[in-house]
């Protein structure tokens, strides 16, 4: 127990603050804390993480297909630990908060949950596609579990060059 | 003066790689910058969900020609973190053998590339004919200069014997002498400094607000590197520097990468010289249990990170890879504004930008769209009658 007590810490805060509004926390192992949050608390959290914890940093945000629903993955890290906020959201209606008021240089995180994901980050400025095509077909997400190579591409096209 | 909108990119002389910067200048100076991505996206995520866990490492190791083997060590601490296997000490160290040699390829890269954009041709050649001494190391060590495939499920491919050890003993002080010499050269000669002062300046809030990382935060005086911050493999029991320089601006990031390259050279000796006994992989079961790992790996260009979640076969139910340079990305407009359109090129060069990893992910082989995955057989005979039709016969060509 007492080498954990770092994580235990971050994790004791964390509920005292956010209460019933965060679930499944659970600490992996040494330096790594996962926890869900309802994605109304998202940016407030975020917010927290970065002002009174010190975890500074955004690494990435992981989409996830769930099956029933779609999820998006915070990796913050204070540079030494990592904590994992996870944020569900319904595959009917995918929509979170952008975090770019906390973490400015997360655009093109949220814009790869748009595209390759579907889901709808409210708050995000219109922009270009990324990473897909401008020309990709509209409503296709490729790292939906469902979706296949030929639903964007067809009839692969065989050419034979002369 | 009227202000004029100038596409950089994605194809333009002065970069290297596709990506899209809109500037707007005014007379010389630039006013406002965007940055436009996307234009290499491979699909790589996708079809690592596709393919089993060692097929992976291989096509992990292709998101980056140049960090091949920081993305392959990222994932694969991911997945023996998953399957619970410790791997073998000796295992370790040649890990962080390969990796610190590849950090040196890299910024001798990066050194001479900067070179050129400042063009300075003359350092540029010297810096990659020495770089040559590094890819021989590799090719030695791995039996590859680019990509190492060192890598395996619970250990590496290839041992270090004494007569390797002592070949690249012999190289490391060459490379760490001509590396303190560009060292000199780099922090003294006056076309370097006249091109690289205050030039990319990027405050030392904006880059912690921003989330860059690596030599690019280095440089703006934030001291972080996951080599020492949360020490993975055996960087624990080494002993180097942590570099940093508080000047902002691309001057610094040149400071960073040099003394960072004989920082590198030290730990390669430590290694060789600390090498346990022992062996060199352990069995890994193909199929890796549930579970999920997120682990951060420095690159030469930064941070690095990969989440991989296992579902209990021997396929992956996601990897996400996150390169540096698409962290870095956004600060590159910041260092742009206000400076020079001829100073552009090196800022860009400066975060030394990498568009494939960024981009990374579809295989989107067209005319193979019946077969996924080709068999060497296969890709041989599309190459013969590909060339064929060109009029070129390889067919009598063997190979062995």
């Amino acid at each position: 127990m007492s080498d954990l007590e770092l994580e235990e810490r971050f994790k004791k805060r964390l509920e005292e603050k956010f209460g019933g509004d965060i679930s499944e926390s659970t600490i992996q192992r040494r330096r790594r804390l996962w926890l869900t949050v309802k994605p109304e608390r998202l940016v407030d959290l975020m917010r927290f993480l970065r002002d009174e914890m010190g975890f500074d940093h955004l690494a990435t945000i992981t989409g996830m297909d769930l099956g029933e629903d779609l999820a998006a993955f915070y990796h913050t890290t204070d540079q030494h630990n990592i904590i994992t906020v996870r944020a569900r959201t319904p595959r009917a209606t995918p929509v979170l908060p952008t975090v770019r008021d906390v973490f400015p240089g997360t655009e093109s995180y949220e814009r790869e949950l748009e595209d390759l994901f579907g889901i709808k980050i409210e708050g995000l400025p219109p922009g270009r596609h990324y990473p897909l095509p401008d020309d990709f077909p509209a409503g296709q997400h490729p790292l939906r579990k469902d979706w296949k190579l030929t639903d964007a591409y067809p009839e692969p096209a065989v050419k034979e060059a002369k | 003066m009227s202000k004029i909108n100038v596409p950089l990119g994605p194809q333009h002389p002065g970069l290297k790689e596709p990506i899209n910067f809109g500037l707007v200048l005014e007379g010389e100076q630039v006013d406002k910058a965007t940055v436009n991505l996307g234009y290499n996206h491979r699909g790589v995520e996708k079809a690592a969900e596709e393919r089993t866990y060692i097929q992976d490492i291989y096509l992990i190791e292709r998101v980056c020609g140049i960090c091949s083997h920081s993305h392959t060590t990222c994932y694969i601490t991911c997945v023996e973190e998953i399957a619970k296997a410790e791997i073998p000490e000796r295992a370790k160290a040649i890990r962080v053998i390969v990796a610190e040699l590849e950090r040196v390829h890299s910024h001798l890269l990066w050194l001479g590339i900067a070179a050129y954009e400042i063009g300075f041709d003359t350092l540029f050649m010297y810096v990659w004919r020495d770089r040559e001494h590094v890819l021989d190391c590799l090719e030695l060590v791995a039996g590859n200069r680019v990509h190492y495939a060192i890598n395996t499920l619970g250990g590496v491919r290839r041992d270090i014997t004494p007569e390797i050890k002592a070949e690249l003993l012999k190289r490391i002080d060459v490379l760490e002498a001509r590396t303190k010499y560009y060292t000199t050269l780099a922090t003294e000669e006056t076309t370097v400094l006249a091109r690289t002062q205050n030039v990319g300046v990027l405050p030392r809030d904006l880059a912690i607000k921003l989330g860059t990382c690596g030599p690019t935060t280095r440089a703006s005086g934030v001291a972080r590197d996951v080599r020492k911050d949360e020490p993975y493999l055996i960087y624990d029991k080494l002993d180097f520097k942590l570099i940093t320089a508080d000047t902002c601006d691309v001057f610094g990031r040149v400071v960073v990468r040099v003394l960072e390259t004989v920082e590198s050279c030290k730990i390669i000796r430590q290694v060789l010289n600390y090498l346990p006994e022992g062996p060199i992989s352990i069995k890994v079961p193909w199929k890796i249990p549930e579970g999920e790992a997120v682990n951060r790996y420095e690159a030469p260009r930064g941070e690095d990170i990969h989440y991989v979640k296992g579902n209990g076969t021997d396929r992956p139910e996601r990897v996400k890879v996150r390169a540096p340079t698409l962290a870095n990305y956004h600060a590159v407009p910041h260092m742009l504004q206000g400076g020079w359109m001829a100073d552009v090129p090196l800022v860009i060069a400066a975060i030394d930008p990498c568009m494939s990893c960024s981009d990374r992910a579809l295989v989107t082989d067209k005319a193979a769209a019946s077969s996924a995955v080709w068999s060497w057989e296969e890709m041989r005979r599309n190459g013969i009658e590909f060339y064929r039709r060109r009029g070129v016969d390889f067919s009598k060509v063997t190979l062995k």
